[in-house]
């Protein structure tokens, strides 16, 4: 798993490493460059003090005694070339030069200088590995506390990164010990910079969640509520199923049951469609739809039930009308409209579905000839579970809602409005500016 | 017991009158609140069964109104509002019981018998009178060691006279303690029931005065 103390760790070590390589590199070069400017000196220095004359003829001196032997050896020549002097055994190259000058031999380069003292020739001679020696100490010294600080820096770093993260342990700690439903927004104040804008991202989703939950929770105690009305129904119809004392009570009783059941059934089956159609559940994508189509078949589907209550349904008008929305869930409002209106209207009554074009907007018109909904009504029974006073059919009061929820998601509004002549109930679905071009 | 059940989802109403009537009460049932209030204003309820929801008025505010008015019927409230606070309100504004969907229907006799007893200034579950015993709820009537089998009519047209032991009811008031709306009331039926109570019941039991109406005696 991926660490950002280890990480940290890692590369800032690395970092420092390579810095550090760096600067024993700058520092060896520098050292070399003044190893080499001091060296020459000392040459130069060191043949000026040769006397003018009076060297005998070259003899291998007895082993220096001073351990300079190791890195400059000395010669002096007369003027007929005749080696007067030579410090060490073995003899170093010599330079025809006057002056600074650089030999190399197979064993290694030399660092030569010579000048001409009375009549003779002094040439003194440095191995140059000697000065890169003394170069490379001078870089190691240099570099040698920062190495022995390494591990020291290392384990600051190791704190200071931990102490660094320890918010995020303590807001892990803080949400870990939360139960499932606090929402409450975790504090922002004393966290670090860094990590407050993934508190506050977490706290928008809670309240998003909190939101959503109290959504879900007021729908589930409304439709608790509401299921308690069939409920009590079946279980009254039981209980007088029960007590029946004649056979035929007891029929009646039984169907009355079923009609109770077949109620609670219609309630659970609206309940899971408005529960769809809450905000918090994914909605579809909108496509583009052909609300004569959808119309087409929500007629076509209920077209037997019409019939077996002697009711003219049907669908007026061919205007082809296309709008952005989610088919399945146009289908169900205008479904539930139409089962209203079906459910409302009187035997030999009509029922129209219309697709129109009304003031450049795309509407939805169903129209029948029941008895209607008076005015100070009309808003209220769009609200959850209420069921009107005239209502004979023992509906589960959820129709409109749904209706008034899938109006709401394609941002269309619903108007109710007497039909034909005053009378009956015309419910026009408005999709404001959704109109697509025909 | 003429009870005024007001309930306006119909298969509620429908199975609540049903079982209230195979318990021996007359019901009358009204599905919204105005008709509620008109039904209680020139009625003769021992009871009113009252649902809270109710279209055009209000269950709570048909309450509060009755008790404004003066009304003392006893009412049992049944809702679907099971918060504390809801039941707090209900019998704040009035109501006697509170009874949560969904119910028992034999709760709910139970709960009703004890209002009635209550407010007819009973403890007793069981109506002593004389060597009568009375028990409205297996409505059973033992006379002198001997139980008594009586129609459902005779039944309620008794636990009338019962009610009120010393006060006379007119055949009318008898009517309306024994017919619902809708029920075909035959004229002389409460004769006949009368007679029918004196035979199994002594023919003192049950005393007429004459050109006012019927009673049973205080003291037995």
């Amino acid at each position: 798993m991926k660490s950002i103390r280890r990480q940290l760790l890692l590369w800032l070590l690395v970092g420092l490493t390579v810095a550090t390589a760096a600067g024993a590199f700058a520092v060896y070069v520098r050292a070399r460059a003044e190893a080499r400017e001091l060296s020459d000196y000392q040459l130069q220095v060191m043949a000026a003090a040769f006397p003018n004359n009076g060297f005998g003829p070259a003899t291998a001196p007895a082993h220096d005694e001073s351990n300079i032997g190791d890195v400059v050896v000395v010669q002096i020549w007369d003027q007929n070339g005749g080696r007067l002097y030579l410090s060490s055994p073995e003899s170093p190259p010599q330079s025809a030069e006057i002056g600074f000058s650089t030999v190399t031999t197979p064993q290694g380069s030399w660092r030569i200088y010579s000048t001409v003292i009375g009549n003779n020739v002094v040439q003194v001679s440095q191995p140059m590995s000697m000065r890169e020696k003394l170069a490379a100490d001078l870089a190691l010294r240099t570099i040698l506390p920062l190495l022995l600080l390494l591990p020291v820096l290392a384990a600051m770093i190791w704190v200071t990164v931990g102490r660094g993260l320890r918010p995020l342990d303590e807001v892990a700690f803080a949400v870990g010990k939360r139960s499932a439903d606090a929402l409450e927004p975790l504090p922002e104040s004393s966290l670090p910079q860094e990590v407050q804008p993934l508190i506050a991202a977490l706290n928008d989703l809670l309240a998003r969640l909190g939101r959503s939950l109290s959504l879900q929770r007021s729908f589930i105690a409304d439709a608790a509520h509401e299921l308690r009305t069939p409920l009590t129904a079946v279980s009254l119809q039981l209980q007088v199923a029960e007590r029946a004392s004649t056979e035929a009570e007891r029929a009646a009783a039984f169907s009355k049951l079923k009609g109770g059941i077949e109620r609670a059934t219609r309630l659970v089956e609206q309940l899971l469609t408005l529960a769809r159609s809450e905000p918090a559940a994914v909605e579809q994508p909108f496509t583009m739809v052909s609300l004569t189509e959808v119309a087409r078949q929500v007629v076509a589907e209920r077209a037997s039930i019409a019939e077996a209550r002697r009711l003219d349904l049907g669908l007026s008008g061919n205007t082809p009308l296309q709008i952005l929305g989610d088919a399945e869930a146009l289908r169900v409002m205008l479904g539930n409209l139409v089962d209203n209106a079906i459910n409302y209207t009187p035997p030999g009554g009509t029922v129209d579905v219309e697709p129109a074009v009304d003031r450049g907007q795309a509407c939805l018109i169903v129209t029948d000839t029941g008895p209607g909904i008076p005015a100070e009504e009309r808003e209220r029974v769009f609200d959850r579970f209420y069921r009107r006073a005239a209502a004979g059919e023992s509906g589960s009061g959820l129709g409109l809602a749904i209706v008034r929820k899938i109006a709401q998601q394609h941002g269309a509004r619903i108007e109710l409005g007497a039909g034909g002549g005053g009378r009956g109930l015309k419910v026009t679905v408005r999709f404001s500016g959704q109109l697509a071009a025909q | 017991m003429r009870v005024l059940l007001v309930e306006d989802d119909s298969m509620i109403g429908e199975s609540m009158r049903q079982g209230l009537r195979q318990d021996g009460f007359t019901v009358d049932w009204v599905q919204d609140g105005r008709a509620a209030e008109l039904a209680i204003e020139n009625g003769v309820y021992d009871l009113m069964v009252l649902d809270l929801g109710l279209p055009r008025k209000e269950g709570l505010d048909v309450l509060k109104q009755l008790r404004r008015n003066g009304n003392q019927t006893p009412v049992l409230v049944v809702t679907a509002r099971d918060a504390v606070a809801d039941r707090i309100t209900g019998l704040d504004a009035g109501a006697d019981d509170y009874l949560v969907k969904p119910f028992d229907l034999d709760e709910l006799a139970a709960r009703m018998r004890a209002l009635w007893r209550r407010r007819s200034g009973r403890t007793d579950p069981v109506i002593r009178h004389g060597r009568l015993i009375f028990n409205p709820a297996t409505r059973e009537v033992v006379y002198g060691d001997k139980p008594v089998a009586l129609s459902a009519r005779e039944f309620a047209l008794l636990e009338a006279l019962l009610d009120r032991p010393g006060a006379v009811l007119s055949r009318e008031q008898l009517e309306e303690k024994v017919y619902g709306w809708g029920e075909e009331v035959e004229s002389n039926t409460v004769e006949v029931y009368i007679h029918a109570l004196r035979k199994k019941l002594g023919q003192d039991f049950i005393k007429n005065v004459r050109g006012v109406g019927y009673r049973v005696s205080k003291e037995p």
